[in-house]
């Protein structure tokens, strides 16, 4: 007895810890060593910066993008807060990996695996990563992502197994979590949260108490969207702000809701199987295959709703729920009772698969090409004004801004002209706008001047080019003062 | 669960042999023998010394720095709740383990027999509440154990003649008595539960409220756990909720509070071997160490929390037991504030008595069961008194949005209270409509999620608690029971 306990501690700690550990260290050497310019927390530096400085712009970013998923900002805070760049995103890193290593284990130890299995499905987790060479795969909240999905559904794989309370708890919990990591994996919260519920309903003594099971699934989650939508009402005015760049992005929102809510559909033939298999059990639970099975169709579903992402051009979801859903899969199989040798080929088979999945992409070093922008349009608006600020627009803005120490470019989250122009009275404006390429489609500027890049807008005078950013000034009258200093000049 | 029979009056008189013996037992031998464990000094000189320093640094800091003195208050209060938060999640997480509670099957009591069960002793203080011992004494009659190994004890207050009359109206199973506490001061349960401990025979012993229905196997699984813990096991804690739980929405957020705190935290306590604050009734003890102990602290209103706290002082440990005694959960808002202001008042009692020395507690309890104790002990009235504060300042900033209430919370401590509030909470409310869920009462799941206005009412009989502590500390606030019938 005491020796079994001694290597069951032994077996916590190697997969737990050790294994999880060495892995992140290793994953951040290769990341390091194949791309020297990386940068695993791209947009949360710029965020946490204003968070840190205690501005609005700040706060607004937090909250105010579906797209922008404020867990991954809260996650990177405390690290933003005790290191300076590049120590905290390496710190960030490490800590996201070692989450999702640990994930890992949680979500075969529920299956009860052996150390060896566990321990090749996180190794082949980190080969994936490794061999994708991603830049977007291997980003702090990608992982935190993944860890995440896993926690989620092995913990609804374990309630369709054996219907414990404890995995409805973890997977709600998982559910709300996931929420607010974005929008791409929000439609997969959703319907995992719904699937606790549903898949009760096979075994008579489960179904009697679907109300319960209703409640605990879905609270978290409906009560996490409500605070996002309470802070957007506090911080932003508007309790659906975070959300109205849907509408910009998809010319037709419902169909686009509709398709993203429709690969639930893959999850059919497991959930009848989980019914059949739990309406023939004495006690509830439909045991390891129907687990299996929600776990497959959960990691095809997930490739699902990139597919319906890519054909709406908001491709930029894509290497993140493909990363998922080959991390799922990987999990999926690491749990099947197979001798450990065609777990592994199984294993290779699928991070070999996995290259054909995601471009590879070299990151760039950007901070001189960030300089060289921000000193043009400094240069431009100091030599036309000595009175000038110039806001930059959107997300994209805040990274630019993100090593920027002077006092003339201000982030900007939510525009309206007519305020800056009360509030910077006297001051000379202008509006640095970002191309509304990729991502930077989804800026709350987009969906309120959806034109603004290519026309401008009302008060606005196109004043220049800076790289892929356009420079508008904000007309308005000058002071008396401003009049008077200008006569005097002029004569 | 058990159905009473209403008895006949008989022409048998209940077992008045122990009164003699009664005036030989000092009932208050706690106080008096060991003075520092009792309450009867409710804050001691050195006590009072501390606290007048401590007020008047805080009196000359808010008037030096009113504004930093505010934010240093504020920051303490955020860091609190948040580890306590933090920590209330740990011990529920710990509720899972196979260590949280000692569960028997029926198959497994089935296999004791045949053997002798040892004798059990069963204390029932009544006062005023004649209604409710028809129940009582059925409810005992039907409890699956030897009729033999019952010794049952009915304790009495001399002056109640109600209960008197109708107990001496009754005709009592053998191994039944009534035991006469005559009039004193302190008039309070565990003073009676003193004399009742010392006039016990059993092996072991157990306490029930009058209104009390413990399942019927609880003797025979009490027996198997301690015969299965280890020696220094000595109090065994048994569920409890409440058989009224639909009479009104009182009765449906008490019974999610208690199935949180019974089913979830006081199993998750046990299992990481924190102190127990056990709950007022069916805790089952080993007679002779309770007799080591010197009883309950007769001056002490929540007697059981503080025994749970001498005994972890004492070396020993309390065990959760997978069983329920069924209650009847105060229905009247009037009674439920006078019930929930003795328990606060009970608890910053034992947080006091058991204060006296700091020093000397960390040795006996270890820095780990210390840090426990404040959790649990003084957390807990404290986290009732300024709960009110900081739901107005909360609600002051939501509709109002003063600047002056930003400036209380700076930065970090921004970020952290902004977490107590938007996750703190929620974790509160959903730990007990887990509760319920795990005690299948799901039908009460929807009520859980009103339950901040219940601890809003918590807070008026923290905020009552408090000050009677200071004006009449032994007052012992009784609660009316019978007032929702039994359902």
């Amino acid at each position: 007895m005491g020796v079994n306990r001694k290597k069951y501690r032994m077996g916590r700690m190697l997969t737990g810890g050790v294994t999880p550990a060495l892995l992140a260290s290793a994953l951040l050497y290769f990341t390091l060593l194949q791309c020297r310019h990386f940068d695993p927390a791209a947009q949360a530096a710029g965020i946490c910066r204003e968070l840190i400085a205690g501005t609005t712009a700040g706060r607004q970013a937090l909250f105010g993008s579906c797209w922008v998923a404020p867990l991954h900002i809260l996650f990177y805070l405390p690290f933003s807060w005790l290191f300076s760049e590049p120590l905290a995103g390496r710190a960030a890193f490490w800590v996201a990996w070692f989450f999702v290593f640990w994930s890992v284990r949680e979500a075969l130890k529920s299956a009860g695996q052996n150390v060896l299995k566990t321990i090749m499905a996180q190794a082949a987790i980190a080969a994936l990563s490794v061999c994708a060479s991603n830049t977007e795969l291997l980003q702090t909240g990608t992982a935190l992502t993944v860890g995440l999905v896993l926690l989620c559904a092995s913990s609804v794989a374990d309630w369709t197994a054996r219907r414990s309370l404890r995995d409805v708890v973890s997977a709600a919990a998982a559910c709300a979590f996931l929420a607010m990591c974005g929008f791409n994996v929000l439609g997969f919260a959703c319907i995992s949260a719904a699937l606790l519920p549903i898949t009760a309903l096979g075994h008579r003594e489960t179904r009697q108490r679907f109300q319960a099971w209703l409640l605990l699934g879905w609270l978290p989650l409906v009560y996490t969207l409500g605070v996002w939508m309470l802070l957007n009402r506090l911080v932003l005015g508007d309790a659906l702000f975070f959300l109205r760049s849907i509408r910009f992005l998809t010319p037709d929102s419902c169909q686009f809701l509709t398709m993203l809510v429709a690969p639930a559909i893959i999850m059919l033939p497991a959930l009848a199987l989980t019914w059949w298999i739990d309406s023939r059990a004495e006690a509830p639970g439909a045991g390891s295959v129907a687990a299996t099975a929600t776990l497959i169709s959960m990691a095809v579903m997930l490739i699902a709703c990139a597919k319906v992402f890519t054909w709406y051009n908001i491709a930029w979801t894509e290497a993140v729920l493909y990363s998922c859903a080959l991390s799922l899969m990987i999990v999926a199989v690491a749990r099947l009772r197979q001798p450990a040798y065609r777990s592994c080929l199984s294993l290779a088979l699928i991070v070999w698969l996995s290259n054909a999945w995601f471009a590879r992409d070299v990151a760039q070093d950007d901070s001189a090409a960030r300089t060289k922008i921000i000193g043009e349009v400094e240069a431009y608006v100091n030599s036309a004004t000595p009175y000038g600020r110039v806001f930059v627009l959107g997300y994209t803005g805040l990274d630019l801004l993100r090593d920027y120490d002077g006092k003339l470019l201000m982030p900007n989250l939510d525009l309206h002209i007519g305020s800056l122009r009360r509030d910077y009275k006297g001051q000379e404006l202008y509006l640095l706008v970002p191309r509304p390429d990729g991502r930077a489609r989804a800026e709350s500027v987009f969906w309120k001047h959806p034109d603004i890049y290519q026309l401008g807008a009302d008060r606005l005078l196109y004043a220049g080019t800076f790289g892929s950013w356009r420079l508008f000034q904000v007309v308005s009258a000058p002071t008396q003062e401003q009049l008077e200093e200008w006569r005097r000049m002029r004569n | 669960m058990n159905n009473p029979v209403p008895l006949k009056p008989d022409t048998h008189k209940p077992d008045s042999e122990a009164v003699s013996a009664i005036a030989a037992i000092d009932p208050l031998e706690l106080a008096n023998k060991r003075p520092e464990w009792s309450a009867s000094q409710p804050v001691t000189a050195a006590q009072k010394k501390t606290i007048l320093v401590l007020l008047c640094l805080l009196l000359l800091a808010a008037v030096l720095a009113p504004l930093k003195t505010a934010v240093l208050l504020i920051a303490f209060c955020t860091i609190f709740y948040t580890v306590s938060t933090l920590y209330k999640l740990a011990v529920i997480r710990a509720s899972i383990s196979p260590a949280a509670i000692l569960s028997f099957s029926e198959r497994q009591i089935a296999e004791q027999e045949p053997r002798q069960w040892p004798m059990y002793s069963i204390l029932i203080p009544m006062y005023k509440e004649p209604e409710t011992l028809n129940q009582m004494v059925n409810a005992l009659r039907e409890l699956d154990y030897p009729d033999d190994k019952k010794d049952v004890q009915f304790l009495l207050e001399e002056d109640d003649s109600l209960t008197l009359d109708a107990a001496r109206a009754m005709t009592m199973p053998p191994g039944f008595r009534l035991t006469i506490i005559p009039h004193s001061f302190p008039r309070t349960k565990p003073k009676a539960c003193n004399i009742g401990l010392h006039l016990a025979r059993g092996k072991y012993l157990v306490i029930y409220d009058a209104e009390d229905l413990p399942e019927k196997d609880q003797l025979k699984k009490a027996v198997m756990a301690f015969e299965d813990s280890a020696e220094d096991v000595v109090c065994v804690q048994s569920r409890l909720n409440y058989y009224n739980s639909g009479h009104n929405i009182i009765t449906r957020w008490f019974t999610a509070e208690y199935s949180a705190w019974f089913d979830l935290q006081l199993p998750g306590l046990a299992a990481i071997g924190a102190v127990i604050p056990l709950g007022g009734t069916s805790n089952h003890f080993k007679t002779k160490v309770l007799l080591d102990l010197m009883g309950w602290d007769a001056y002490n209103v929540t007697e059981d929390c503080d025994l749970g706290v001498r005994l972890a002082r004492a070396g020993y440990r309390t065990r959760m037991l997978e069983t329920t005694t069924w209650e009847e959960a105060c229905c009247d808002l009037r009674f439920w504030i006078r019930q929930r202001t003795r328990w606060q008042k009970g608890y910053i009692q034992t947080w006091f008595v058991h204060m006296r020395n700091p020093y000397k507690l960390i040795k006996e309890l270890g820095l780990v069961n210390f840090l426990h104790y404040q959790m649990l002990i003084g957390g807990g009235p404290f986290s009732v008194l300024i709960n009110p504060f900081f739901w107005a300042m909360a609600l002051v900033w939501f509709i109002w949005r003063p600047a002056g209430v930003a400036t209380l919370f700076p930065g970090p401590i921004f970020a952290t209270g902004a977490f107590c509030l938007f996750l703190g909470n929620f974790v509160f409310v959903y730990i007990n409509l887990l509760g319920c869920c795990k005690r299948k009462k799901d039908n009460l799941m929807w009520w859980a999620l009103l339950m901040p206005i219940y601890w809003a009412m918590m807070s008026y009989g923290g905020w009552r608690a408090f000050l009677q502590f200071f004006r009449d500390p032994f007052v012992w606030e009784k609660t009316q029971h019978g007032l929702s019938g039994k359902t």
